[in-house]
């Protein structure tokens, strides 16, 4: 117990005295934050002087979404002009519109006359909090009307909770920022385990009379503590300084953050034990880093086509079905297959790490 | 013997790093290993320690069975390995204190000998300080209080001085002697000749994998070495100097330059006195003879120059 204590303390000292891991986990996400967050919050919040942006919507005023759109906070963001589908088609051709809208049986399609700026990402996103966000209950809770009464189906039965609101710039973009932070995160588990098992001092340790589990065990402690840390920071930050929301089921949410920071460590751990070169796993894993919360979307959304089915499954991607869905309601069993799917593959990872690992370490 | 090695094997691939090695370290000695590039020096060590396993052969340490990888074992052992083994962004402090609690040194016992070795180093004064801060001869010095730490019984200091200047180097030395004073077995490979010479009692020179020669520096240079060199000033030295000199038993060369004459004898001639006596008519104005040394006894017995380039096994 004394090295496991030892060899965990060690690590997370190790970790949080390098200036460059400080600068990079810590620094560089709040300034980015303090950036671009500034940025976001001048043109899109509540308060914003923003010119209604002009779309056509074909479906029905009186529908759930075409209440959702008409809700106090949408509206004022869009100039909205119900019509049929060719009267629709017909003003997106025409580009008098910034989208043309069409819902069809639940199913939401949108026209976009060329590759459109930010009022079309504001348009886009507010589609996707419909689709996404458990639009029906938002309405029901911003209306006061019964939600049996505007849905012409299956009632998930769930209590709606009163504060339930529309999701602004910031609550995306810090749900973002923080998954793709603590995906980052993995770099601690490499550089712990690249130095703790790999090098000389791998030798070192090796040579010394710590027990294997006590060695592993407290490498990845250190790791996954220390990003989970620096998590909470972004976490914090975001809360205190812009008021994002995280929701009333912050247990449900520090949870995915936990499962998401055990994913990066397994990944980044199994990388290097796979391939015992920190280099190439570090440009690996920038890599993946950077596609996973690219295919994933975040505020800005990006139509990837058919691919988006295959996208969702993306590690960020399922973090933040997860995160979304606990703070403004989404599909639970999703959200739990979700979950387990970030435990089980984590679990799957170190197994993998392990094994890649055994001849060094025997 | 408190560490033994017999007829060991290890191989990568086609290369045979050690072929049939015999390798025996006596309690309380400063044994020293020397070889040149690729000689196996580092692959004994390793296997020594239990970080490679062999293809043939047997390991005893401190006269058990005890399996090599044991914990009661390593708690016996420190290694200092070649390359530094620190973690740069901890304190010495810091990093004498993770090693003394892997050993199982905990409480004030910890922090009374992380004090002794940093006192013992000379990096009292730089205890708080990162090692990234550190010259190349005190991380040196550092690499090697972490492996001393929980008092082992067996030292093993693998090319400790590496890099760094003279003063660091003595320090070193020094340490080394001490800790041999205080009962420390100590296998000790290095590239400079003139340390194995001071610190060492016994010497092993390794060769493609296996021991080729054994013995103190004093009997290794003795018994290893074919030649001897005697060099002489002398004022306006006749050619018949020389062809008398070249008659002297044991004489098989010399050869004169300017004032200086250089006579090469069969090691062992002990003819000086003849040589100096052929010499006697003339003004002698200097006289020298070559002590051999380790180095000439390598080369001899190796054919090689130990610094000859980085030693990577």
């Amino acid at each position: 117990m004394t090295a496991f204590i030892a060899t965990f303390w060690m690590g997370f000292k190790f970790l949080w005295r390098n200036p460059v891991n400080i600068a990079i986990l810590v620094c560089f996400p709040i300034i980015i934050i303090l950036i671009l967050g500034n940025a976001l919050a001048a043109y899109i919040s509540p308060d914003t002087d923003l010119a209604p942006a002009p779309i056509a919507v074909a479906s029905d005023p009186d529908g759930t979404l075409g209440m959702f759109l008409q809700t106090e906070d949408i509206s004022r963001f869009l100039d909205i002009t119900f019509t049929n589908r060719e009267g629709a088609e017909q003003m997106a051709a025409d580009e008098t519109v910034i989208a043309a809208i069409f819902e069809d049986r639940g199913d939401i399609s949108i026209v976009r006359p060329g590759v459109g700026g930010l009022h079309t990402q504001l348009v886009l996103s507010i589609i996707d909090s419909y689709k996404q966000i458990g639009s029906a209950a938002t309405i029901a809770a911003m209306s006061g009307k019964d939600i049996y009464a505007l849905l012409d189906m299956e009632v998930n039965v769930r209590d709606v909770p009163l504060g339930t609101r529309i999701p602004e710039a910031m609550d995306y973009y810090a749900v973002t920022m923080l998954v793709m932070i603590l995906l980052y995160t993995g770099m601690n588990g490499m550089d712990l385990f690249s130095k703790g098992l790999l090098s000389d001092m791998g030798n070192r340790n090796r040579l010394s009379p710590i027990s294997k589990p006590a060695l592993i065990g407290g490498l990845l402690a250190a790791s996954t503590v220390t990003s989970y840390l620096q998590g909470m920071a972004t976490f914090i930050f975001t809360g205190a300084v812009y008021g994002v929301y995280w929701g009333e089921r912050i247990p449900l949410v520090l949870l995915t953050l936990f499962a998401f920071v055990l994913f990066s460590q397994s990944l980044c751990v199994f990388l290097v034990m796979a391939l015992r070169n920190q280099g190439v796993v570090s440009a690996i894993a920038q890599v993946f880093f950077w596609t996973s919360t690219f295919v994933s979307n975040g505020y800005m959304k990006i139509d990837f086509g058919a691919m988006d089915k295959v996208f969702q499954y993306a590690p960020n991607a399922m973090a933040h079905t997860i995160i979304f869905g606990a703070i403004f309601g989404g599909n639970e069993m999703k959200m739990t297959v979700f979950l387990i799917a970030l435990f089980g593959i984590s679990a799957v990872l170190f197994v993998l790490a392990f094994l890649c690992g055994r001849r060094r370490l025997a | 013997m408190i560490a033994s090695m017999t007829n060991i094997v290890k191989r990568y691939r086609a290369h045979t790093a050690l072929d049939h090695l015999d390798l025996a370290i006596r309690e309380g000695e400063t044994l020293g290993l020397l070889g040149p590039n690729g000689a196996g020096k580092t692959t004994a060590i390793r296997v020594l320690t239990g970080l490679t396993g062999v293809d043939a052969g047997e390991v005893r340490l401190f006269d058990s069975d005890t399996p090599v990888t044991a914990s009661a074992v390593k708690r016996r052992i420190g290694l200092v390995p070649q390359d530094l083994a620190l973690y740069e962004t901890l304190s010495a402090r810091d990093n004498l204190s993770y090693f003394g609690r892997l050993y199982g040194v905990t409480g004030a016992a910890l922090k009374a000998r992380v004090g002794e070795v940093l006192d013992v180093l000379g990096l009292s004064d730089v205890a708080g300080k990162s090692p990234k801060k550190y010259s190349g001869g005190m991380k040196r010095r550092l690499n090697i209080g972490c492996a001393i730490i929980h008092k082992p019984e067996l030292l093993i200091l693998d090319e400790p001085t590496v890099g760094i200047d003279p003063q660091s180097r003595n320090h070193i030395l020094d340490f080394v002697e001490e800790m041999n004073r205080q009962g420390t077995t100590v296998l000790y490979t290095s590239h400079y000749m003139e340390e194995v010479e001071r610190v060492c009692s016994r010497v092993l020179i390794m060769d493609t994998g296996r021991v080729i020669a054994e013995g103190s520096v004093e009997e290794l240079t003795r018994t290893s070495l074919f030649e001897e060199t005697v060099t002489l000033e002398v004022r306006d030295p006749a050619p018949a100097l020389a062809e008398g000199i070249g008659k002297v038993q044991g004489v098989l060369r010399c050869e004169v330059e300017g004032r200086l004459l250089t006579v090469t004898s069969t090691a062992g001639s002990q003819n000086l006195a003849r040589i100096l006596e052929n010499a006697s008519p003339y003004t002698i104005l200097g006289a020298s003879a070559k002590r051999p040394t380790l180095e000439d006894a390598f080369l001899a017995l190796t054919g090689k120059k130990l610094r000859d380039g980085s030693e990577n096994e």
